[in-house]
């Protein structure tokens, strides 16, 4: 008898320490994040010019208007779902949050006009416009000299550069141009050269790809060929020295992806085996396993998270990663043509999805 | 009897003392034209809707790109394909490394039809299709010659096989210019002496079976009352300090080269009082000269 007690005792004990370790040392399970789709528009149905109203067509009250290009269309939506336009491409447009120039083959001028297609200036200028940064830039018919535009669309600086530009990236602060020659030129906001440099080691020299971030202090590139580099500039008093180099396994010889992400914490470039990243605070790098045709669809929640749209043709897979590797969502939809944007804080890192003819918000949520 | 079409002694010795000359001082050969047959629609020192070429326009709309020369690809990117969005002038174009240090350019090709796996082309390997992509108004391939090693384009008619020609270039004029005026010799009996820019309009002839445009001349001389001026070959151009100038030997920057489409302003010079006398002697890249003089009042 005295033995059966000391048993349910025991067990009694066993049970009692279980419901407090559950109680006491309980850890909670992590919320699993899901994008949820939010809303689904039809382009076509959009107004075909800016400007242009049809019955139930949105204004640009819905949050800042964000431009799209959807393979031969081009237009402004809002987060809030308001397709503002959708207009034919023709043969070339530069496009930016605030203002678009559509142009022609051999374009001698054209109008900027803002999203509800109010013309803002009026350009007189051969080339072909391009908008990054908050800035506004024609690249000459010989692709080896750039102007930067003023607000009411005159020139304000013309720089001819060396050799023709094969890489191109801008923040506010600094405009930096890779070259055929394998050389990185900077251009400040009054087109004086802030950067010059060459970066050797390679047998033949070109640069691939050029990265600046958001505050201007650290350019990033890929550049020759046999062997291909990644080299990392930083500005240190005025001039940018060379703080983390490596020799690439690729060889490529076509423009290489390499962007800063939005916060400047990171860098994204292409790589054969994904998307390598590099962490600018620790100077160290990793890859991505994602297709290597990825292209960054800019990063959502603080940087946490990157969203990667690959594939051509009819397929597309999109693919949001926490890093260094974490899987949150891997989508296969079929589209011939495709873009991903992420939305600001205000838009509750929202992800907008062009697929053919719609644009789909989905919004990342935890559950 | 047609001559072959190559620098002339004079100015090969000038080129002789560039540093363009250096770099192409390696090949034995010369490259063979890109597109065949060639029709020039513009040539190097062309100035074309307020630009100057640095290079070739070959007008064609059929045929094959051929690699000019054995080479590497450096670089190609199909038309409007950039990854940073940025547009490309020159369309669908390949560079394409063909000697040591030096790479030429093959743009404006029919998208799609570079072949992107070629790696090392042979001489004579087809590249692609001449087209109409990038800021070209019309069908053709564009082709331009880099010097790495100095920085500079060369004139490819210097690095490509000759073409036949006999004709020497044409000088329409010659006009002085002060301020936003401009006087046109022969036209002027007499003017206020000063201090004048000295422009010449010519051109190379039209009527080749290989052009297909008015062309630049290859080198232009300016003499006044017999003491030279100006003497400029079209070599090379080179962008330096965010400017392009053209010339080996006396880089001139573009933005004071050009007057007005086909007129070149190659000096400026104090003119004092008295009856002045001034010779434009110009010649092609095939050695064809041709001179004229002026004579203009001083007062």
């Amino acid at each position: 008898m005295e033995e059966i007690g000391k048993k349910r005792l025991a067990a009694a004990g066993a049970a009692a320490a279980g419901i407090a370790y559950f109680l006491i040392c309980a850890f909670p399970l992590q919320k699993e994040l899901v994008l949820v789709p939010a809303w689904s528009r039809s382009v076509s149905e959009a107004p075909v010019q800016a400007g242009g109203t049809r019955p139930g067509a949105a204004k640009a009250e819905g949050g800042a208007p964000i431009p799209f290009r959807l393979g031969e269309r081009y237009g402004y939506f809002t987060p809030d779902g308001s397709i503002l336009f959708a207009a034919p491409v023709g043969y070339g447009v530069a496009t930016a949050p605030d203002a678009f120039a559509a142009y022609d083959q051999v374009s001698e001028g054209f109008s900027i006009k803002s999203p509800e297609g109010k013309e803002l200036a009026r350009v007189a200028a051969s080339g072909y416009p391009f908008f990054a940064a908050g800035r506004r830039f024609v690249i000459g018919p010989d692709q080896a000299s750039v102007s930067e535009l003023a607000a009411n669309g005159s020139i304000a600086w013309t720089y001819q550069f060396p050799a023709a530009v094969s890489a191109f990236d801008a923040c506010p602060s600094l405009a930096v141009f890779g070259l055929m020659d394998g050389g990185l030129v900077g251009l400040d906001r009054s087109g004086a050269a802030k950067l010059e440099f060459a970066p050797g080691g390679s047998r033949i020299a070109c640069a691939y790809g050029v990265a600046v971030s958001p505050d201007g202090k650290l350019v990033a590139a890929i550049t020759g060929a046999d062997k291909q580099r990644f080299v990392v500039l930083e500005k240190r008093s005025a001039a940018y020295r060379v703080t983390y180099h490596r020799y690439l396994a690729s060889d490529y010889r076509r423009p290489v992806y390499i962007a800063f992400t939005p916060d400047g914490r990171r860098l994204a470039y292409e790589s054969p085996s994904g998307i390598g990243v590099y962490e600018v605070r620790s100077r160290s790098e990793s890859v991505v396993s994602v297709p290597a045709d990825s292209r960054l669809g800019q990063t959502s929640r603080g940087g946490e998270f990157m969203v990667f749209l690959s594939g051509t043709g009819a397929q597309r897979r999109l693919v949001c990663t926490a890093l260094p590797d974490r899987r949150i969502a891997d989508l296969r939809v079929k589209a011939s043509q495709a873009f991903v944007v992420a939305g600001d804080e205000a838009a509750g890192n929202a992800l907008f999805l062009g697929l053919d003819d719609r644009i789909v918000r989905m919004d990342l949520k935890e559950r | 009897m047609a001559g072959p079409f190559l620098p002339a002694p004079r100015a090969r010795l000038a080129l002789a003392a560039s540093f363009a000359l250096a770099a192409l001082a390696g090949p034995a050969s010369a490259m063979d034209w890109p597109l065949a047959p060639p029709r020039l629609a513009a040539n190097f020192g062309t100035f074309a809707k307020g630009r100057v070429v640095t290079g070739l326009a070959l007008a064609a709309s059929d045929g094959l790109v051929r690699s000019a020369e054995d080479g590497e690809v450096v670089f190609s990117l199909e038309d409007r394909r950039h990854p940073a969005g940025l547009p490309t002038p020159l369309g669908s174009f390949a560079v394409i490394e063909h000697q040591k240090g030096m790479a030429a350019v093959y743009s404006h090709m029919a998208p799609g039809t570079f072949s992107t796996y070629l790696r090392k082309p042979k001489a004579g390997d087809i590249l692609g299709k001449p087209g109409r992509s990038g800021w070209i108004e019309g069908d053709g391939l564009g082709f331009q010659v880099f010097d790495r090693r100095a920085g500079a384009w060369v004139n490819p008619l210097l690095v490509l096989s000759p073409l036949a020609d006999d004709k020497p270039p044409v000088i329409r004029s010659l006009a002085l210019s002060r301020g936003d005026k401009t006087y046109v010799l022969g036209e002027t009996a007499a003017l206020p002496q000063g201090t004048y820019r000295v422009s010449v309009d010519v051109s190379d002839p039209a009527d080749s079976p290989w052009t297909a445009g008015s062309l630049a001349p290859y080198g232009i001389r300016l003499a006044v009352d017999g003491v030279e001026i100006a003497k400029d070959v079209f070599d090379v151009a080179r962008g330096s300090g965010g400017r392009l100038s053209l010339f080996s030997l006396s880089s001139v920057p573009v933005g004071e080269l050009r007057m007005r489409e086909g007129r070149y302003a190659l000096a400026e010079r104090l003119f004092t009082r008295g009856r002045t006398t001034i010779e434009a002697r110009v010649e092609d890249a095939a050695g064809n000269k041709r001179s004229a003089s002026w004579t203009v009042l001083l007062e």
